[in-house]
């Protein structure tokens, strides 16, 4: 335990404010190549909530006496967040760290492994920011979301976008190729856009699976963003919160110790 | 200011079973252009990789400009320029992004990344190249942009792995060039190579290296002159010294 505590210490003390240079690196680039970046990030989900409304939303009218195109918005929101997060972290960042050499020319310079994994954590952020938050302004503007409590959502999207992050770059931290990724999209993350309450109430399924719900990042993020979105404050929030935060350290901090394996012989 | 630039002591890396460097052992003065030399799997690279902290060590010391390798490895990195063997330029950053973005990472202030850009591309002859993307560089032209790139922070030591490894021999004498004004400015220069006749003509001070042994080691006139004195063969170049060593 002390040990633990000795290293969670001395990953903290590498981290500065040099973890903005290498956020902004790949700020830099992104703004070479951000048209088809747009179309996946801010397009896509843009499609399934035109699908949803036009489509399925005139079979099934309303979820919980909430029409059904308002009831799936904060699913979205939290959904195209995580994929953004989860694709940039992954194939963005193992790109960078396996392919491309950028983290091995910058461990040469005084950024840290630690401040490497920071920047890479917050720009897989940003891209789940940018994504989460477009669908937000189309809610807004089409009235889907009318909640005094919506200006809390932004924070809640760049929540999701560090645990999304930080729970991929983990997963890029030990894979071998590229290949590796389709475990990780099926598995974890597609399973958790279908059955993290995104679509419908969780409480459809049954409890052996709802046990398993529970341990879903996702869905304490779409849990967050739906009580927001509903006006409701409940304690259940603080619960979600605080798995929230768990997870984001978590992996936070496992990324750091197996990138260092991984890098440093 | 420390009179060495770098001291080793009793330097060992093994992995699992394979000894990668055994007891090496030595110093390179401030001002030295100093080479270590061996053939392929010798120990140059892991050797060069302890100094830039990319291997950590199984045992022994190394001191950078008086700072200890194990606690001040940061402010050491501050006082490096690092050239390594595999070119990992930003391919997806201009030239002159490539000095501007390193710059960063350093915590360099944009005014003063931006005169220092200026000045290397200049001196590498590259400044007609400022925008270009890097995958348009040829490999010479690439080799001396990684070359100015660790130069951004203007370190006292440079740390340069087989920087001329194939290429033609007109760039290979421009980067010896740029080298020698380099350590003519006071920058110390630790380099590694096989190519035996780029190690007579630019190293002042040398070690050889052969299966993580230091096999050779010193003044490279007296490497040369010892050699010579011993009266095996009166004209004995550092390729043939070389590769009596690997035979023994």
């Amino acid at each position: 335990m002390h040990a633990f505590l000795n290293k969670i210490r001395d990953i903290n003390g590498n981290l500065s404010q040099r973890f903005f240079a290498v956020w902004y690196r790949n700020f830099r680039v992104w703004l070479k190549f951000y048209k088809p970046s747009i179309i996946g990030d801010i397009l896509e989900p843009l499609l399934f909530l035109a699908a949803f409304s036009l489509g399925i939303g005139k079979f099934i009218h309303y979820i919980h006496g909430v029409p059904y195109i308002i009831y799936i918005v904060p699913g979205i929101i939290a959904s195209s967040s995580m994929y953004a997060a989860a694709f940039e972290a992954t194939f963005g960042s193992y790109t960078r760290m396996a392919t491309k050499g950028v983290f091995d020319a910058i461990l040469v310079t005084p950024v840290s492994i630690e401040e490497i994994v920071a920047g890479e954590v917050i720009w897989g952020t940003t891209k789940a920011f940018m994504s989460g938050a477009s669908v937000l302004l189309v809610a807004l503007l089409f009235k889907w979301i009318v909640s005094p409590y919506v200006i809390f959502i932004p924070f809640i999207i760049i929540l999701n976008g560090i645990m999304f992050s930080s729970l991929s770059l983990f997963i890029t931290s030990f894979s071998p190729s590229y290949d590796f990724f389709s475990y990780y999209f099926t598995i974890a993350v597609s399973t958790m856009f279908l059955f993290s309450g995104v679509f419908y109430p969780v409480s459809a399924l049954p409890a052996f699976i709802r046990f398993f719900v529970y341990f879903m990042p996702l869905y304490h993020t779409v849990s967050l963003i739906r009580l927001l979105d509903e006006g409701k404050f409940s304690p259940l929030i603080f619960l979600n919160l605080i798995v929230i935060i768990l997870f984001s350290l978590i992996f936070f901090y496992l990324s750091v110790i197996f990138i260092k394996k991984r890098l440093i012989t | 200011m420390s009179e060495f630039a770098v001291k080793v002591e009793n330097l060992t890396k093994t992995y699992d079973s394979l000894i990668a460097l055994n007891d090496v052992s030595f110093e390179v003065k401030a001002g030295d252009f100093f080479g270590i030399i061996g053939p392929n799997g010798a120990g140059k690279t892991t050797l060069l990789k302890i100094l830039y902290s990319f291997v950590t060590p199984s045992s022994g010391i190394v001191n950078v400009s008086g700072f200890d390798l194990n606690s001040d490895y940061k402010k050491i990195k501050n006082l490096l320029g690092v050239v390594p063997q595999e070119d990992n330029l930003d391919e997806d950053l201009s030239v002159f992004e490539n000095l501007m973005v390193y710059s960063m990472y350093f915590g360099i202030p944009r005014k003063e990344s931006l005169r220092r850009a200026e000045e290397l591309l200049g001196f590498f002859d590259l400044s007609e190249k400022k925008r270009a993307k890097v995958i348009s560089l040829s490999g010479g032209l690439r080799r001396r942009l990684l070359i100015a790139r660790a130069l951004v922070n203007g370190p006292g030591i440079i740390i340069l792995d087989e920087p001329t490894m194939g290429l033609d021999p007109e760039y290979r004498h421009n980067i010896w060039n740029k080298l020698k004004v380099l350590n003519k400015s006071g920058v110390t220069v630790l380099m590694s190579t096989h190519y035996m006749d780029e190690a007579e003509r630019l190293f002042k001070n040398i070690i050889m290296l052969n299966h993580g042994k230091i096999v050779v080691k010193g003044d490279i006139s007296d490497v040369l002159g010892d050699r010579y004195k011993r009266g095996i063969n009166e004209t004995r170049s550092l390729e043939e010294i070389f590769l009596d060593m690997v035979k023994k």
